[in-house]
């Protein structure tokens, strides 16, 4: 179990940032082009999600060392979130102006009180285990970073949810819900000591990977 | 000399040309015209005749985003023909297109 832990992730972050090139080399068209850019940005940032699995799996398998927490890796994966972002943020941006102001509006109030509950939940353990800054902050920017995605995943699957493409959005939103309640409970357990190599909890990782491989897959063959 | 018809089926032609490339790329309008032909069995050049199964291309697609798409090409429509743009949501795509053809 503990080396499929460490294999397998590095695996499929891999498979999904060879589907966000094969989609770039499909809709590329140059720079200026804003959805060639965003297409760039989310192979950037799948990219660097995948040298964050690759970073750790080499570390604890082949050098053997524990990483720390945060390590190089999350370096890697809170980077990667920034290209993603943008990416998401340059699609729905294009496209915004057709969602109702009150859908905006409720799904910015549900995505608030979902950060809001979130942040109470960890809160108290985080602040109670009183680990240093850096541990502080990457459980808390880990949740925030996979609420901001998915507000983006949900306004994309709100606009596009009835054509074609509106598939590729769904699987964003299910990859960004994975997400979410992974790094949610990574935080929750890390602070706990509750949490090891094989955790379940890994299996939302695996299936947020998994979610945006379809995603890039639906739009390259419906698009 | 072209016809009046004519001659407002090559702005709308370019239009809709220009306005697919700004909004989704050159690869993207490419895919859209792909989807037209394969889909619904239109030529990019029948468009003009077919306004409404263009609109229905772009929902499939696209789906509320197609209005974006939509308002795109009327708005630079529009400024080819160096008319008002009166942006109105109960006038559906094909209707404000053969609205225009008219005026023209």
């Amino acid at each position: 179990m503990y080396s499929f832990s460490n294999i397998f992730p590095p695996l499929i972050a891999g498979t999904a940032f060879a589907s966000s090139i094969l989609a770039l080399a499909r809709y590329w068209g140059s720079l200026k082009e804003h959805f060639s850019l965003s297409w760039l940005c989310f192979a950037i940032g799948l990219g660097l999600w995948f040298l964050g699995e690759a970073s750790w799996a080499v570390y604890t398998l082949y050098l053997g060392i524990e990483l720390p927490y945060p390590s190089i890796a999350d370096v890697f994966w809170l980077s990667g979130y920034i290209p993603m972002l943008i990416a998401l943020l340059l699609y729905v941006k294009a496209f915004l102006k057709v969602l109702p102001e009150r859908v905006i509006y409720a799904i910015t109030l549900a995505i608030l009180v979902l950060a809001v509950l979130m942040l109470t939940v960890l809160a108290a353990p985080v602040f109670e285990a009183e680990e240093d800054l850096a541990v502080i902050f990457a459980n808390f920017a880990y949740p925030i970073l996979d609420t901001v995605l998915l507000y983006l995943a949900i306004l994309g699957s709100a606009i596009f949810y009835k054509g074609k493409i509106g598939k590729s959005w769904l699987f964003i939103t299910a990859g960004s819900i994975s997400y979410t309640i992974a790094d949610l409970l990574f935080s929750y357990t890390t602070t706990y000591g509750m949490y090891y190599c094989g955790h379940p909890l890994e299996l939302l990782f695996h299936l947020g990977y998994l979610s945006l491989i379809l995603a890039f897959h639906i739009h390259v063959k419906e698009l | 000399m072209p016809s009046p018809e004519k001659e407002f089926e090559a702005i709308l032609l370019e239009a809709i040309d220009e306005s697919l490339k700004s909004m989704l790329g050159e690869s993207g309008k490419e895919l859209v015209y792909y989807q037209l032909k394969n889909s619904f069995g239109l030529r990019k050049e029948n468009v003009p005749e077919k306004p409404e199964l263009f609109s229905e291309c772009l929902y499939s697609l696209f789906g509320l985003g197609a209005k974006i798409i939509e308002a795109t090409i009327l708005k630079k429509l529009c400024i080819k023909l160096k008319i008002k743009y009166e942006e109105n949501k109960d006038i559906k795509f094909a209707d404000y297109i053969k609205s225009m053809a008219k005026r023209e």
